[in-house]
């Protein structure tokens, strides 16, 4: 019973400079999606940018070598070294990158956009909202 | 020194290194709660929502745990928590094994980055012996000084 007691009183301890923290952070953290909203981008939007967006494939490299979206380049975080300077040199400051991956629920585009962002320095980078499985979808 | 006076130091000696654990880990995420967050949200068991606000308490209740078994103080419940939090991480790992994904833990920040799947699992296993060590030698030693408790 003691060590309940004392669980019970370390849990709401740790809740009061949490809460406190939470409150510091609240307009810098997305609350209800893991990428916040303005920097997604739907495949429909992302056509509309035509010519004016490059795509960035962040799946692995046997999926990209199987289909891709037209024209995207292939940077994935397994040989993002090797990769990243490929795709550089394509780069402008006028285009908006779009970065996917396989679907809503994987990560790899959302990682690499914030490399993209930190240690490319690029601005207008964007994760395809539903990834490569919504782009098949809207190509049918 | 007497042998009891050694197993004190030894058990103070475990307490510090289990304890200074804890506080090193809770402090470098909760340097980056976004960053932590990310790194539960990998494990795809709960929901996005629930993730984020984890990541704003876990590392405190790491924190706050930690110090109470440094200060013995609170230290039963602290100890208790703290073998209850690295149980649910180990399960979580071997799961996420199990479910094929490839994802950093995010236990000691960017520290354990690169740590692979066997690293992992061995520094929880020892942290979770510490730890169950430690409840042992505690109830033992309560046990010894009040026979009813």
């Amino acid at each position: 019973m003691r060590a309940l007691r004392e669980a019970l009183i370390l849990v709401a301890l740790a809740a009061l400079p949490a809460i406190g923290e939470g409150f510091y952070f609240r307009d810098k953290v997305s609350w209800q999606s893991p990428i916040p909203a303005s920097e997604l981008v739907t495949v429909d939007q992302a056509k509309a940018w035509g010519e004016g967006a490059i795509w960035v494939d962040a799946r692995p490299d046997d999926e990209f070598a199987k289909d891709h979206v037209p024209g995207a380049f292939s940077l994935n975080e397994d040989r993002w070294n090797e990769l990243l300077p490929q795709f550089l040199p394509n780069w402008s400051p006028d285009k908006k990158v779009i970065v996917y991956c396989s679907a809503a629920s994987c990560n790899a585009a959302r990682d690499v956009a914030k490399r993209l962002r930190n240690e490319a320095q690029l601005k207008d980078v964007f994760v395809l909202q539903g990834g490569w499985e919504e782009w098949v979808k809207t190509r049918r | 020194m007497g042998e009891d006076a050694q197993m004190k130091l030894f058990w103070r000696v475990v307490d510090l290194v289990v304890g200074g654990i804890f506080v090193y880990a809770g402090v470098l995420k909760m340097l980056d709660p976004v960053q932590f967050g990310l790194d539960i949200d990998n494990y795809k068991t709960i929901p996005w929502f629930v993730s984020v606000r984890l990541a704003f308490y876990l590392p405190w209740l790491e924190i706050f745990c930690g110090l109470a078994v440094i200060f013995r103080f609170l230290y039963r419940g602290g100890l208790s928590i703290l073998t209850a939090l690295i149980l649910v991480f180990i399960g979580a790992t071997i799961a996420a094994k199990v479910r094929g994904l490839d994802i950093t833990c995010g236990c000691f920040g960017h520290a354990s980055q690169h740590w692979s799947f066997p690293q992992h699992m061995a520094i929880d296993l020892a942290i979770f012996i510490a730890l169950a060590a430690l409840l042992a030698s505690e109830l033992r030693r309560r046990a010894s000084h009040d026979p009813k408790s």
